[in-house]
This record gives C-alpha cells, sequence and structure tokens, in this order.
C-alpha cells in the first residue's frame, strides 16, 4: 500500500469506489479480521457464536467504544487522553454518592455528573492549550489529581448505585438489544457525524496535521482544543454511567482498564497516532475486535499472566499486521 | 583530463509511478567545481540523494572510479563522497564540534577523542569562516551560521567529492566570500565539487562546468566558458528571462484599507503604514528585520499594539486571527510547509479549510457545494489533477497556489503575503506574479514582504525598507531600484546579508 | 562565558560541553535545594547517616527509573511499561534468589530480563516502525502478564543481608546511584552513547551523516530496560520479597522525573542529570508532604498539581518575557 492509497482510504468523507478501495479500508479491514475470528471462533469453541454470548461481547465492547469515542476525537486531533480511566471511575463513584430523594428518576443526577467530566476534559483542554503541556503529561496529570480526589471522596469502599435511570441502561434489553448497545450506536452515529459532517470536525482534522497552519488559517485553536478534550470527557463519563450500570457498584479503579483499550481501539481502527487522519467508523471494530480477543483468551482457561501476555502480544501482532505509522520525522 | 572520481549513468527514477529523472548522466572529475542547474521539481535533488547513496536508482548505473558500485549512505561516506544538503543534519542539542564529528568520532580507548575532536573542529570552523566556541550548543546558532557549522561536518571526512546543495541560501554577503574562497582552494586540491545554487553570479564565478535539468531530463552538459547569468537562465528554462513580471498600471484608491500609526509587533517597533487597495506595497530590507513580525501582527497572529489603527473601515487592530478574517484579512506565510498547507491532507480539504474554520463548529458541512467550489480554484488556479491527492504530492510551486487559492473564496479586501515565492519555480513565479496584479486591479490590498529584490523593483507600486524592525524609508515607484533598496537595507552595518 | 574561546589556553572541551548543558538545570537545581533544605528543616535527622540512607532508599528506585525514561524520551519515545518492568524484575530477583542460584544469579537473571524486554521493545519500536507508546502500551500487558507468571502472587524472598546492605542504615543506594551515573557518563563519551542524542533528535540528519539510528536507539532500548529491571530488584529487596504489580506507579512517576527534569518529549532534549535531580525533587516533595502530616491521598492531588505546575512554568514565563518565540526557519 503505497503512502498515497494509505491517505486517500484515511481521509474524512471520502466514498468508498469498488472493492479496491475498499480492501485498503483500514475500517474495513478490522471489519473483516472481527468477522473471520469470530468464525473461528464459533466454529472451534462450543458456546462462543451463540446470539447470547455475542451480544455480552458487543455490550462489553460498547464501554470501549463510547470511551474510544472521545479517544478517537482527540487522537484525530493530535493528542492523546490518558485521563478517560480516571474520568470513568469518577463518574462511577461519583454518580451514586449525588442521587437523592429528590431526584427520583436519577436524571437530574446523570446531566450533573457528566458535565462534571465535561470540566474534566475541558480542564485538560485548557492546560494543553494554555498552559503548553503536552497532552500525555496534562491528562496523565488530571489522571493522579483524580485519583487522590477519588479515594479522599469515596474512601477506598465499593459504593452502590440506586439510581434508575442507570439500572435501566445497564439492564434493559428493548427489542432484545441491550440498552448499553443502543446508547453506543448513539454515541457512534454522533460522533461520526460530528467528523465527517460539521465545521467542528474538518477543523479537528486540520488541528492535528498542522496546528501551525491551522491557527493561521483563522480557526480557534483553544477553543476547538478544550471542545475537544470536553468532549473525550463527556464520553468517559457517558461509559463510566454505562459500566456502573452494569456492574450495579462503582469501585475505585473501575476505569482503568479503559485507557489502554481505548487507544488501542483506536489505532486498531486505522487513527494515526500522530492526528489528522482516521475516524470513528474503525474504533467501532476496533473495540468488538478487543473484547473478542479477550472472550477468546478467557475461553482457553488461561491463568492471568498468560490472558495478559495473549491479549498484549495479540494487539502488537494486529498492529503489525494492519499497518504501520509512517514516520512524520 | 582527469578521468570522473563518481559518475552517473542513464539514471531513471520515479515516485508514485511519475518519473522525476529519465535517464540523467552526469560526471564529477577531480578538480572541477560543477553546477548544477534547474528548476524546482526538476529533479536536483533526487540526483543528489543517489549520488549520495540516499535513494538507489530504478535504472542505470553509479560508477565510482570506473567501477559500477550500488551505493548505500555509509559505504558513500567511506569512499570519500560527502553532501551538505539543505535540510540540515545537524543535532540542535549538541556541541558545534560534537555535531562536526558525528558518526566519525576520533576514539581513544573506545571513548570519543575530546581533545583531538576539538583541535579538528577549531581548525575546521576557521576555514570555513565560523567563529564560534565549538563547545556551544548548535542550537543556539542562527541558520546561517549552522549552514557553516554543516559545511565544516563535511569537510571533516576529507571527502573526495563534496556536494553542495544550495550552501549560500541562508548566508551573509561575507560569509558567501569565504566561502567561494574555499570551495576554489578544495578545487584545487583536487576535490570534486558538485555545486548546486540559484544564485547564478555565485555559479558563473566559480564553476567550471554546468549540467542542466529540467522536467527530469539533462538539457545541457558543457563547459561554463562564455557563459553569462542570463545564458544560463535560458539554459533553464529555454527561454528568454525577461518577461517574468507582468506589465501593469497603478490605480491606487485614496481611501487606504489598512492604516497604522505606531504600531509595534514583536521585533517591528512604531511603524506608520498605509496600505491602499488596489496598490501592491512591498516590503524589504535583510533577512529577519521584523518583516514577518509586521504582518503576522497586522494579521493578529502575535500580540500587537498601535497608537491608532484602521482596517477596512472600522477603527482598531484586529487583534485575533479570527476576527482578522472576519474584516478581510488574509495572510500567506513562508514556510508554507510549517505554515501554510496541512501536507497529509487533500487539496481539497486544504483549498476549504479557512471557509470551514468560520461560523459555529456545529453548522453542517454541505460536501456538494464543497466539492464544487474546490474544483472551482482548482480551475481558476489551474492546479491540475485528482484534488483528492494528497498536498504533499504537488510540487512547491503548485502548493503556494494552493496556499493562495483557499483564501479566495471569503474575497479578502488585504492581502498579506509572506515571501510567496521562496523555493517556487520560474514559470509558477510568473502566475505568481501575475494573479498578484490581477488581485490589486481587482481593487485589493496587497502588502509583499519579500526576500527578492526583482520582485520587489517590478512588481511593487511603493516599497517599504525595513532595518532592525523600522521602516527606514517608503520608497515611490517612480523611486524604486535594486540598489536604492539594498543601500537602504544595509545603511546601518555596511556589511550585511544580501537581500 | 566567552572565556573559552578558540584563541587562548582553553578548558577541556568535554569539560565545556558539560558546563554548557548544565546550564538548562541551574533552575531546576535551585528548587531541588529549595526542598531539600525545607526537608532537613522539618526533619533533622536527615542530615544524620542513617536518615541520609532512608533518604537515598526512597529516592533510589525513582532516580534509576526516571533515567530509564529519559534514556527513551532522549531516543524521541516512551515507555508506559515501565511499571511493569520494574515489577518484572522485582518477581525475578525474589524468585530466583530464593532458589538454588543464590544471589549473583538473581542479580544476573534481572538484568537478563531488563535486557531482554528493553532489546524487544526497542527491536519492535524502532526495526518495525510502530510508534514507542503503543509498543509499550500493548508491552505493559505482556510485561505485567510475565511478571504473574512468575509469581501469580507476592511470594519469592530475597536473603535478609542483601536487604541489610541495600535497604539497611548505610547509604549503599546513594553509592549505587553514583555508580550508575558513572556509569552513564562513560556511556554516553562512547561514539554509540553519544549518537543517542542525534538519533533522537534528527534520524534522518544522523543516518545521513553515518550514525548507526537502529543500533544506538536499540541499545537506548535495552539499556532503560535494564535499569527498570534493577530498580524492582532494589524494590524487592526493600520489601523482602516479589509481588508482581508493585511497580505500577512509576511509570508515571518515572515521566514525571524525566519531564521535571527537562527532558523533552521530541527526542535528543535533555540531560540525564536533569532526570536524576528531577526525580530528587519529586522524592523531597512526597517526602516533605509525608512530613508534613498530609494524607497519603492528598499527595496524588498534590503530585498532578506540581507536574502541571513545574512543566507549565517554564512555559509561561517564557511567553511572559517574551511575547512570541522566534522562529529560526
Amino acid at each position: 500500500m503505497t503512502v498515497r492509497d494509505r491517505h486517500r482510504a484515511m481521509l474524512p468523507g471520502r466514498p468508498a469506489a469498488g472493492l479496491a478501495v475498499l480492501s485498503r479500508n483500514r475500517p474495513f479491514l478490522t471489519l473483516l479480521i472481527v468477522a473471520a475470528v469470530w468464525l473461528v471462533a464459533s466454529a472451534t469453541s462450543r458456546g462462543f457464536g451463540s446470539w447470547g454470548h455475542l451480544r455480552y461481547l458487543v455490550e462489553l465492547a460498547a464501554v470501549i467504544g463510547i470511551v474510544g469515542a472521545g479517544q478517537t476525537l482527540v487522537m484525530i486531533g493530535g493528542g492523546i487522553d490518558l485521563s478517560v480511566g480516571a474520568i470513568l471511575t469518577v463518574t462511577a463513584v461519583g454518580l451514586p454518592l449525588l442521587s437523592s430523594g429528590a431526584d427520583p428518576s436519577g436524571i437530574v443526577a446523570i446531566l450533573g455528573i457528566l458535565g462534571l467530566a465535561s470540566l474534566i476534559g475541558a480542564v485538560n483542554g485548557a492546560g494543553v492549550v494554555y498552559l503548553r503541556v503536552h497532552p500525555m503529561i496534562m491528562t496523565l496529570a488530571t489522571a493522579t489529581f483524580l485519583q487522590g480526589a477519588l479515594i479522599l471522596l469515596a474512601g477506598g469502599s465499593a459504593v452502590t448505585v440506586h439510581n434508575p435511570a442507570v439500572y435501566l441502561l445497564g439492564n434493559a434489553r428493548p427489542l432484545g438489544v441491550p440498552a448499553g448497545v443502543v446508547l453506543w450506536a448513539v454515541v457512534a452515529l454522533a460522533t461520526v457525524a460530528v467528523l465527517r459532517w460539521s465545521r467542528f470536525g474538518a477543523r479537528v482534522y486540520a488541528l492535528g496535521a498542522n496546528p501551525l497552519a491551522t491557527a493561521l488559517s483563522g480557526v480557534n485553536v483553544p477553543a476547538t482544543s478544550v471542545a475537544l478534550y470536553a468532549a473525550s470527557g463527556l464520553a468517559a463519563g457517558l461509559a463510566g454511567i454505562l459500566a456502573l450500570g452494569m456492574n450495579g457498584q462503582g469501585y475505585v479503579g473501575i476505569g482503568d482498564p479503559y485507557v489502554l483499550t481505548s487507544i488501542a481501539a483506536v489505532v486498531l481502527g486505522g487513527t494515526s497516532i500522530l492526528g489528522g487522519l482516521g475516524g470513528y467508523a474503525g474504533t467501532v471494530p476496533g473495540a468488538v475486535l478487543l473484547v473478542t480477543i479477550s472472550g477468546l483468551i478467557t475461553v482457553v482457561n488461561a491463568s492471568p499472566g498468560w490472558r495478559s501476555i495473549l491479549f498484549g502480544s495479540l494487539i502488537l501482532v494486529l498492529l503489525l499486521v494492519s499497518g504501520r505509522e509512517v514516520p512524520r520525522r | 583530463m582527469a578521468p570522473p572520481i563518481l559518475e552517473a549513468r542513464e539514471v531513471w527514477k520515479g515516485f508514485f509511478g511519475n518519473p522525476v529523472l529519465k535517464g540523467v548522466s552526469i560526471a564529477l572529475e577531480p578538480g572541477r567545481v560543477h553546477a548544477l542547474l534547474g528548476e524546482n521539481g526538476a529533479g536536483k535533488s533526487t540526483l543528489i540523494n543517489i549520488l549520495s547513496g540516499a535513494l538507489s536508482p530504478d535504472a542505470g548505473s553509479l560508477q565510482l572510479d570506473g567501477r559500477a558500485v550500488s551505493l548505500t549512505p555509509a559505504a558513500a561516506r567511506r569512499h570519500g563522497i560527502a553532501v551538505v544538503q539543505q535540510e540540515l543534519s545537524l543535532t540542535t542539542h549538541l556541541s558545534i564540534a560534537e555535531n562536526i564529528g558525528l558518526g566519525a568520532y576520533p576514539l581513544r580507548f573506545g571513548l570519543v577523542d575530546y581533545r583531538a575532536l576539538a583541535r579538528s573542529a577549531d581548525e575546521l570552523c576557521r576555514s570555513v569562516g565560523l567563529d564560534e566556541d565549538v563547545a556551544r550548543p548548535v542550537g543556539e546558532l542562527s541558520l546561517g551560521r549552522r549552514q557553516l557549522v554543516e559545511i565544516a561536518k563535511a569537510l571533516f571526512r576529507k571527502p573526495r567529492v563534496l556536494i553542495l546543495d544550495e550552501p549560500t541560501s541562508s548566508l551573509s554577503a561575507h560569509e558567501t566570500r569565504t566561502l567561494i574562497g574555499l570551495v576554489t582552494a578544495l578545487k584545487r586540491a583536487g576535490t570534486a565539487v558538485l555545486y548546486i545554487s540559484h544564485r547564478l553570479a555565485e555559479v558563473t564565478e566559480i564553476c567550471d562546468h554546468v549540467t542542466v535539468l529540467k522536467d527530469g531530463a539533462c538539457t545541457a552538459d558543457r563547459p561554463l566558458a562564455g557563459v553569462d547569468a542570463a545564458g544560463l537562465v535560458r539554459l533553464m528554462v529555454g527561454r528568454d528571462p525577461g518577461d517574468l513580471f507582468p506589465r501593469w498600471d497603478a490605480c491606487p484608491a485614496a481611501q487606504p484599507a489598512v492604516s497604522v500609526r505606531g504600531f509595534s509587533a514583536g521585533r517591528t517597533m512604531e511603524v506608520d503604514l498605509d496600505i491602499h487597495p488596489g496598490e501592491v506595497l512591498g516590503v524589504g530590507g535583510l533577512v529577519g528585520q521584523g518583516q514577518e513580525d509586521l504582518l503576522l501582527g497586522l494579521y493578529g497572529a502575535i500580540p500587537a499594539s498601535a497608537a491608532s489603527a484602521v482596517f477596512a473601515g472600522r477603527p482598531g487592530l484586529p487583534g485575533g486571527v479570527t476576527r482578522a478574517n472576519a474584516r478581510g484579512v488574509a495572510y500567506i506565510p513562508a514556510d508554507r510547509k510549517r505554515e501554510g498547507v496541512h501536507l497529509t491532507h487533500s487539496i481539497a480539504d486544504n483549498l476549504l479549510l479557512p471557509g470551514l474554520a468560520r461560523g459555529a463548529g456545529w453548522r453542517r458541512r454541505a460536501r456538494g457545494a464543497e466539492a464544487r467550489l474546490a474544483a472551482t480554484l482548482a480551475g481558476r488556479l489551474s492546479v491540475k489533477g485528482d484534488l483528492d491527492r494528497p498536498v504533499q504530492a504537488l510540487s512547491g510551486g503548485n502548493q503556494q497556489k494552493v496556499a493562495l487559492a483557499r483564501w479566495m473564496p471569503l474575497d479578502p479586501g488585504i492581502l498579506l503575503l509572506n515571501d510567496p515565492t521562496r523555493g517556487v519555480d520560474i514559470e509558477t513565479k510568473r502566475e505568481i506574479y501575475a494573479m498578484l496584479r490581477g488581485f490589486a486591479a481587482e481593487g485589493r490590498a496587497i502588502l509583499l514582504a519579500s526576500s527578492d529584490t526583482p520582485e520587489l523593483v517590478h512588481l511593487c507600486d511603493r516599497v517599504a525598507v525595513m532595518r532592525d524592525g523600522r521602516i527606514v524609508a517608503i520608497l515611490e515607484r517612480r523611486d524604486i531600484s535594486e540598489e536604492r533598496i539594498v543601500a537602504l537595507a544595509m545603511a546601518a552595518d555596511g556589511v550585511g546579508r544580501a537581500a | 562565558m566567552t572565556s573559552a574561546s578558540a584563541a587562548g589556553p582553553r578548558r577541556s572541551l568535554y569539560w565545556s560541553v558539560q558546563a554548557r548543558r548544565n546550564r538548562g538545570i541551574r533552575g531546576l537545581a535551585v528548587v531541588v535545594a529549595g526542598f531539600l533544605a525545607l526537608y532537613a528543616a522539618l526533619f533533622p535527622g536527615l542530615l544524620t547517616l542513617a536518615g541520609f540512607a532512608k533518604f537515598s532508599q526512597t529516592w533510589f528506585p525513582l532516580a534509576l527509573t526516571g533515567m530509564a525514561q529519559a534514556m527513551l524520551m532522549l531516543a524521541g519515545g516512551i515507555s508506559l511499561s515501565m511499571g511493569a518492568t520494574v515489577s518484572l524484575g522485582a518477581v525475578v530477583a525474589a524468585s530466583v534468589m530464593a532458589g538454588s542460584l543464590g544471589v549473583a544469579g538473581g542479580i544476573a537473571a534481572v538484568v537478563a530480563t531488563g535486557l531482554l524486554v528493553g532489546a524487544a521493545t526497542g527491536f519492535i519500536a524502532v526495526r518495525l516502525r510502530l510508534p514507542a507508546i503503543i509498543v509499550t502500551l500493548a508491552g505493559s500487558f505482556i510485561v505485567g502478564g510475565a511478571a504473574l507468571l512468575v509469581l501469580p502472587r507476592p511470594g519469592g524472598s530475597v536473603p535478609p543481608w542483601l536487604s541489610d546492605l541495600l535497604a539497611g542504615s548505610t547509604p549503599t543506594a546513594f553509592a549505587l546511584l553514583v555508580v550508575v551515573m558513572l556509569l552513564w557518563k562513560l556511556y554516553a563519551a562512547t561514539p554509540l552513547g553519544l549518537s543517542l542524542y542525534a538519533a533522537g533528535e534528527n534520524p534522518v540528519g544522523a543516518h545521513r551523516s553515518g550514525v548507526p539510528v537502529e543500533a544506538a536507539l536499540i541499545c537506548a532500548y535495552a539499556i532503560s530496560g535494564t535499569l527498570a529491571a534493577l530498580a524492582g530488584l532494589f524494590v524487592a529487596a526493600q520489601t523482602g520479597s516479589g509481588d508482581p504489580v508493585i511497580g505500577q506507579a512509576f511509570t508515571l512517576n518515572s515521566i514525571a522525573a524525566a519531564v521535571l527534569g527537562g527532558v523533552g518529549f521530541l527526542g535528543g532534549q535533555g540531560t540525564m542529570r536533569g532526570a536524576v535531580m528531577g526525580s530528587l525533587l519529586l522524592t523531597a516533595m512526597i517526602n516533605v508532604m509525608f512530613f508534613l502530616g498530609l494524607p497519603p491521598v492528598a499527595q496524588y492531588i498534590a503530585q498532578g498539581l506540581i507536574i502541571v505546575g513545574a512543566v507549565a512554568l517554564p512555559q509561561v514565563a517564557e511567553r511572559l518575557r517574551r511575547p512570541r518565540k522566534r522562529r529560526s526557519t
């Protein structure tokens, strides 16, 4: 695959024409890998291919996918968000603390906690753009800060949620589809729409490819960056509510796995870690691929150590197979 | 005559299916300075990369001392081939000496022998005319001095073949003289030198032989004796150089589009300036006298202040890029790869960005209308081919056209251009010049900062000359001449950078 | 400053270069001295031999991992598997030393493990051209999994005499740190070591200058891995046994130490002594906070704030001093 084809496949809003283009399309390739893995696993492992199990996998993928929506935006914009895990934990632990009798449906508490998550994200963005702190440092520092704040708030024990709306989100199955998957579909549509069809989306791609040229083109870079990280915070918050609903309990550490998995899903889906190229269409199969791998590893019935090794190795192999970064320097 | 040390025979090379070199031959002989001329995109860089082993040819052969070889960068260095490229290979955080020795450090007990390194670095710095403490980090040096370090680094390996790619582009007149003396001395010592430069006076002065490339093919390979600068241009473009600039009539309006008093931004201090619709106001001077800060300040990209200011009929400075755009101000930067275009994005996306930068972020993009707009813009600027190609696939000239064209949908009344023809080939220069005068005739106000003095002389209604951040004079059209501009630019120190 | 001009009798080039490199960390040195003075004022015991020994023991592993991280950042990379490598070093040390191979075998095993992990990471990142952040992200799963394989739960043992030697009341740790620093100085004076700066900052230019770029980078990864594993050995000696997740905090803290020490993200920028000083600052801060009676949790919060502050302050100060950074191109 030449550099040019690569760009063609990865640029936003390029309608695919014909199989030749499709075969170079990273999101589509990731989808093919997922399908292949599912087929082989269903054939070899009893129970893997059952409707219930597949539905369960997609439900698990929803959390990664929703976190990955924000991560995709930030990474296309040339940054990275290592605080998504901490923000997810903050919502999952903070929401039960917010719920009160005056709010029977629980909606107000949800809106409040989502506002907080977005605000934390906005602080990340402000640090990156106004204080010029490297995104990795800024978001890591935020994560450290939140980790401390959380232990102070929650005292380290698990908190049970009594919010009806959250319970519904975690357990309802309208028409047999888990509510979490429905939420993911909504988030996915919104993310794709923003990236492909909004002016904001165009600015995000430009920002990731060349921040200086973007600023000189008249894009309001500070506003765009802050909005970007706020969106990532919001996505992590939504994922936190979903995880809380699925678990019934929030605890410190609930969000930890999602930092690495969200980045992995984004990169597996073909978004460049250098920014400016990619899209959410790849992150969706990327997230499903990740949970499928974890699912398979569980089926293998290995020890936690082997599971972790297998997981890491498979991510590496998939990345090597599905294409490498073209170094910019 | 001595047999050539390094020779390329019938070399072919292509990228992305486009042939860049089409059967080029060149022979570098000892004791001869060989000029390689050609416009941007003619294939000079590719040829240099092949001669230095950084690229291997698709077809054809390389001969070293009469034997066919296939070179890698390491092998080329071992055989005594040294290159000074335009893209510097220096490490800013290492000292001058550590940079000069990089890749070939003198050793003592397996460690870098700093004493020996210091000795040769000192000596080399003196020979290239660089009087700096060799312990100084390269990052603290100006671009011109870095260029000298790069040359010293090439000489450190005592090359038999020395390839110099635009070595004087950022050197002062004095430094250039030293370099020319050095090249002459090397030639006498039997080094084969390949010299690439856009400064034709230098070429006629020190080169013995010339190879001209045009569109990847060799159009001349002959001794230089008896060829003057105009003759060289004829060799390069295949026609007389006279008609580069368009003919035009002055038509400035009385009411200025931009009027600032006591304007300061960055290096620019206390500038009074009026730019009228319908005129091209040139800004000249030595490199780095505050021209760029003047433009960026007016554009709102850096903090600026003014005693009084009127932009497009409204008082006050714009104070921000977005607000400047809203008042019809557009800026075209000099370093287009870093500041002008998004290299990895498609031509269409680049053309549309300034439009998309405006308005609320959630507004829906009208893809159909966008595609039509991009096609229209590309057509007007004769940017040919698929608009989905990334901009990096275009030549420098075409990239610059994209950087210009993308502002047109906003119909800017005030254009700020920073060295728009730097590194642009002659044909595109001609197109850009015609375009600029066209814009002026449409009643736009144009501020053109340029390091190319002929451009100021032949294209501008008035020229402001800057020195030390201040405008020292504004020349009216009848007073503009290269001599006046250069004299005004250098009045302070006498020996400065050649404009 | 111009005393070392080419004409007169001059200081040797080496020391002149080193002196210039010190300039960038003078400000940091002042801050470190301030914190140490504060700590000594609060806790005069620091000035006794035993007090100094204890202090240098809390500093040592952070200094090693800070150096390990700085090496990778000089190479233009970064490691998110630092913590996992420390854990692996700890469990390998504890389990081998508990067996028949003894202390010598344990140290050899730890060094071999670190070298292998580092070299493998470097090979994948450099030769296969995957971004370091992704490789080490996947690597954190693989290395962490390997640690779980060696010891699924805390166990093994380090001979008490070794614990006494390293973590007793003699400042052995400080002496070892001096040795490590001297070894680094030696390595940085070899052509390969010195070339790391060039290979990290400008790989294309370094390659054209004849630097074996890939070798220089992979060596840096290997050394980095070794340092991290040795930090694990020390941690095992401190606790007397091996814990497969003990290293987690080192990932963030090592990055913080390097960044505080002025090591940049773009490769080739910064010094090892800066990173060590950064780790010293971090250690002194944590100790001061602990001494002031702040709960351990509040340390997270303070740490997050301090990291952002330390990175942002020079940027903000720079902008206040000069309206705009001059661009050299």
